[in-house]
């Protein structure tokens, strides 16, 4: 008999695996996205309409960064919360609540998207992740959004009810570290949602539904930003806290700092939010002391991060001296490189290094000039969320799947080998794709050639770079191929009862070395509402100030040629069978998600 | 069952590959980093001459630049840096 | 707390390198002078720039010795004017508005890169040298079209550039026997006068005429032929200023039916 996962909390191991399989699905169609995407672009396959390229791409980055990562990471956190506190959530129906409201959430923008590929409807959504007003989806698009969000939040209230429920019970102990950046993390997350429900709800859902005349696109655009970059610590925090409680048991060694793990976490919390405008550099109607405010917040967040990569490091050299490693650089050598977790992990936080270094160079305010939405910016979160975060999550299921399923894993070569290949994969595509946009090469574009003029490169040649961007992106769907076949031969396999129990990596110095203050997340929190405030409520005032709360007359597209007279009654009687239908399809789904789980 | 205490977390497996080829227990008084500070020191050389490297040969060297109109007289040489 | 000594290192290092960075592009807006579009110009209404001073009419003008504005407007899926034609060794300033959606205007290889957002002006000034063409995307998805959206910025000679302007307007048809008036507007919208040299061609006939403009002046020329010397049927005529031309037809004929008068239009 094991002590794994499941074996523990048997009823949350379920939830785990449908989120887990909710996000592979995601996973699986920004793949296939993701490579149209990448032949599309280079020219070496076009069977798609340029104009159906951005439908492709809108897909594409909300599947990948909104459904795959954040499934993955409520699976992961809920992970964190029942090992680390010992304890099952309150009340099961509550988890599936909130899974249940993000699935469905997530299949109505998932189809208003969709739903630009055919004609059969009006419904349409490409837009982008990024849905800049004056362009304008469907209303179930941002409506699917907000359900997803909202579900997200209920999800956090699961983890800090757990919490509340072992404090009252542990009164006098530290928070475990696990849960520790569960709850830190999610507190940054209302903090920082609160700009995108903002953006749709007082905004952007109205307008689509013909509530209000027009938006004021500087507004929304910097709302968006507000929830944009912190997001991306969204997607990472979960990462690096694998990076913390995991990578340093699979290294075979402890983490070397507990403290200064939670300092990390800390900082993101009241760092993350108040550096949106890091994106807006280039926007007109935004001051250049505000764009430098945001300079300094951002460049000050690097910290934490480099303050993980020293400790992470370290992590893994104790586990490589403790397995006989010597030397200065020797001991990498006694690490276990074949453990596709390790050499998964490993290879994506070297990556993530080298998306420092990208993501330094970005936060430059000045140099945005350079590289402001060229393809460099694609090759920069390519490696941050497409690599370390993806190939973290990647590696991590090899772990998790048998914790969740009960089922020894498919196969360890296939999965080192698909580890691997997303590496290779990845430092062709992103290399070439920096190398691009330092040319001038602009990202979102389905067709970058021009008839007026050509990229010149200095070394090497646009083909050359062509050719590798295409060349990785089919390792990189190569890559993921091995992946789902390790899923589901997983799956398909019986019951194992000799299985690794469930447990996370000992600490080197512990929490008992932390100041108690840094458990105090009351203080964190309004620090970090403090900072929030400092940096947005000027950028606001003036942005509203200047264009107005609803902006001025727009011309909004898609613009809708449609004779409404004649046509509305139709349209309508189409668009209200179409949210039945889909409102059916979503239960399905749900329910087909739900059922696939033994 | 894991406990939340610190000495649980601990408990190696046995049955995971990686802890069988563990030799030796070091404690935190006896770790030295010095690999983790050797590979930090290289990243940090490499960020520091990566980070000029782009600003000052791939971003100023991409010029024309957006500059202000008063001061773009005295810094006509912006470009040649 | 407890930080091994290795960590307060990096610490500091880390923070070496934050505070380095901050440093350098300081450097880059202070000494350098290199300036981030911001909030100097007022907003615009996007809908009705057809009724806006400074974007009615996009264009180039010239403001000071080398000093020159260009006022461009974005919409899916072009760029107005285009080419953008400014001289070398200039200080050119741009304003970028959009009718419509959000864009971008940025010149490849070049740091001149601006987001161009509906409502609001980016304003950019760039020192061109030497004569060059770049070319112009625009690198926010902006709809279906978005690829094909570019343009041109052409900075040419000083000998090569102007910014004059012409318009020439004769008469559809004549009787054989009246004369042909070919009304000729030539606009000197540079700060310098020019010399230079109307002309106007006509079947085998040219006619020319050597001007002065003064900067800022318009010049009103008429030409005159007879249009017996042509004799019947269509002509087509060419008026040129430097490289600047413009064209129509007359019809001549012996009779015409109803005696309207000269009807221009
Ligand atoms: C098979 C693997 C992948 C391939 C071949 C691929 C390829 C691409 C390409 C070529 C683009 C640029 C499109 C353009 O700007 O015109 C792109 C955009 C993007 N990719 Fe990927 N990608 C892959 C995996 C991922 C993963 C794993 C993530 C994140 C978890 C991701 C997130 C994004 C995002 C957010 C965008 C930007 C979308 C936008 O600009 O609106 N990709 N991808
Ligand atoms: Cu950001
Ligand atoms: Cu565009």
């Amino acid at each position: 008999m094991s002590n794994a996962y499941i074996d523990q909390f048997p009823a949350e191991a379920k939830v785990i695996r449908a989120a887990f399989y909710s996000s592979f699905f995601a996973l699986a169609l920004g793949g296939v996205f993701g490579i149209i995407q990448t032949l599309h672009r280079t020219g070496y396959y076009r069977f798609i309409d340029s104009a159906d390229y951005y439908t492709v791409l809108t897909a594409h980055g909300v599947f990948l960064v909104i459904s795959f990562t954040i499934f993955f990471l409520v699976g992961i956190f809920t992970w964190a919360i029942t090992t680390s506190l010992d304890r099952g959530v309150e009340d099961l129906r509550f988890t599936w609540g909130w899974y249940g409201l993000m699935a469905v959430g997530i299949t109505l923008t998932g189809v208003a998207i969709l739903a630009g590929f055919t004609d059969a409807t009006d419904i349409s959504a490409s837009v982008l992740f990024t849905f800049y007003a004056p362009l304008q989806a469907h209303p179930l698009f941002y409506l699917g959004l907000v359900l997803f969000v909202v579900g997200t939040w209920f999800a956090g209230v699961d983890w800090f009810r757990s919490w509340w429920a072992w404090k009252a019970e542990n009164p006098d102990e530290r928070i475990p570290l696990p849960a520790f950046m569960v709850l830190t993390t999610m507190l940054m997350w209302y903090i920082a949602t609160l700009g995108v429900a903002a953006a749709i709800l007082l905004f952007l859902l109205p307008w689509s539904l013909g509530l209000i005349e027009s938006v004021n696109p500087l507004l929304t655009r910097t709302l968006f930003w507000f929830f944009g970059h912190p997001v991306v610590y969204f997607w990472l925090m979960p990462a690096y806290m694998m990076w913390y409680v995991l990578l340093p048991k699979i290294s075979g060694g402890k983490l070397f700092s507990d403290p200064l793990a939670r300092v990390v976490f800390v900082l993101f919390l009241i760092l993350s939010v108040p550096t949106g405008i890091h994106h807006q550099y280039l926007d007109p109607g935004i001051a250049e002391g505000f764009k430098f405010i945001a300079m300094t917040n951002t460049m000050f967040l690097l910290l934490p991060s480099l303050l993980t990569a020293f400790t992470v490091v370290a992590s893994m050299e104790h586990g490589a001296r403790q397995r006989g490693g010597e030397g200065y650089l020797g001991w990498l050598k006694a690490l276990p490189w074949r453990d596709p977790v390790f050499a998964g992990m490993a290879l994506a936080g070297l990556m993530f290094a080298a998306a420092g270094f990208s993501g330094m160079i970005n936060a430059g305010m000045n140099i945005n000039y350079l590289v402001h939405n060229t393809f460099w910016v694609v090759g920069h979160f390519h490696l941050t969320v497409g690599t370390a975060v993806a190939l973290t999550f990647m590696a991590v299921t090899y772990w998790f799947l048998p914790q969740v399923t009960g089922k020894q894993l498919w196969s360890r070569s296939v999965a080192l080998g698909q580890v691997v290949l997303w590496f290779v994969g990845m430092t062709f595509m992103s290399n070439a794709m920096h190398r691009g946009g330092l040319l001038g090469i602009p990202r979102r574009t389905a067709e970058p050639q021009y008839d007026g003029f050509e990229f010149e490169a200095a070394v090497g040649s646009v083909a050359e770079l062509d050719a590798q961007i295409a060349l990785g992106g089919v390792l990189l769907t190569l890559s993921l191929v091995l992946f789902f076949a390790n899923v589901v031969g997983t799956a398909l396999n019986g019951r194992s009862d000799d299985l690794p129990d469930n447990s996370y990596a000992g600490t080197l110095s512990g929490p008992e070395d932390a100041p108690q203050i840094l458990d105090n997340l009351k203080l964190w929190t309004a620090i970090a509402v403090v900072l929030v405030i400092f940096a947005y409520t000027f950028p606001l005032l003036s942005i509203i100030d200047r264009g107005g709360l609803f902006g001025p007359e727009l011309v909004e597209l898609p613009l809708s040629t449609l004779d409404l007279e004649s046509i509305s009654a139709l349209a309508l009687a189409v668009e209200q069978s179409t949210i039945a239908t889909l409102e059916t399809t979503a239960d399905t789904a749900t329910a087909v998600i739900a059922g696939v789980i033994p | 069952m894991s406990h939340a205490t610190d000495e649980s977390t601990q408990i190696q497996d046995p049955d995971q590959p990686t802890d069988s080829d563990q030799v030796r227990e070091i404690g935190h008084d006896e770790f030295d980093p010095v690999g983790a500070l050797a590979l930090i020191g290289l990243y940090f050389l490499i960020l520091v001459f990566l980070w000029f490297f782009m600003y000052f040969v791939e971003f100023l060297g991409n010029d024309p630049t957006v500059v202000s109109g008063i001061v773009s007289v005295v810094t006509g040489g912006v470009g040649l840096a | 707390m407890n930080i091994h000594a290795y960590e307060k290192l990096w610490l500091v290092a880390a923070m070496l390198l934050i505070v380095g960075f901050i440093a350098t592009i300081t450097y880059g807006s202070v000494a350098l002078g290199i300036t981030m579009v911001g909030d100097q110009q007022d907003t615009v209404e996007p809908t009705e720039l057809a009724d806006d001073d400074r974007f009615d009419d996009p264009r180039v003008e010239q403001v000071g010795e080398n000093e020159y504005e260009a006022y461009v407007v974005a919409q899916t899926f072009s760029f107005q004017p285009n080419p953008i034609e400014v001289p070398e060794d200039s200080d050119v300033t741009f304003y970028v508005t959009s009718r419509d959606v959000i864009h971008s205007f940025s010149l490849v290889g070049t740091n001149v890169n601006t987001m161009v957002i509906p409502g609001e002006v980016a304003e950019m000034t760039v020192e061109f040298d030497d004569p060059a063409e770049y070319g112009v995307v625009c690198n926010e998805y902006c709809g279906p079209g978005h690829h094909d959206m570019e343009g041109e910025v052409h900075v040419v000679s000083e000998d090569e550039f102007d910014l004059t302007e012409l318009e020439a307007d004769g008469p559809d048809e004549v009787e054989t026997g009246d004369e042909i008036s070919v009304d000729v507007t030539t606009e000197n919208r540079q700060l310098e006068a020019i010399e230079t040299t109307i002309t106007l061609e006509i079947g085998d006939e040219t006619l020319t005429e050597d001007v002065t403009i003064e900067g800022g002046e318009t010049l009103e020329t008429t030409f005159t032929v007879d249009s017996a010397t042509l004799g019947e049927g269509d002509h087509d005529w060419t008026v040129t200023v430097d490289d600047h031309t413009d064209s129509g037809t007359v019809t001549v004929a012996d009779d015409l039916e109803d005696d309207g008068g000269d009807d221009d239009e």
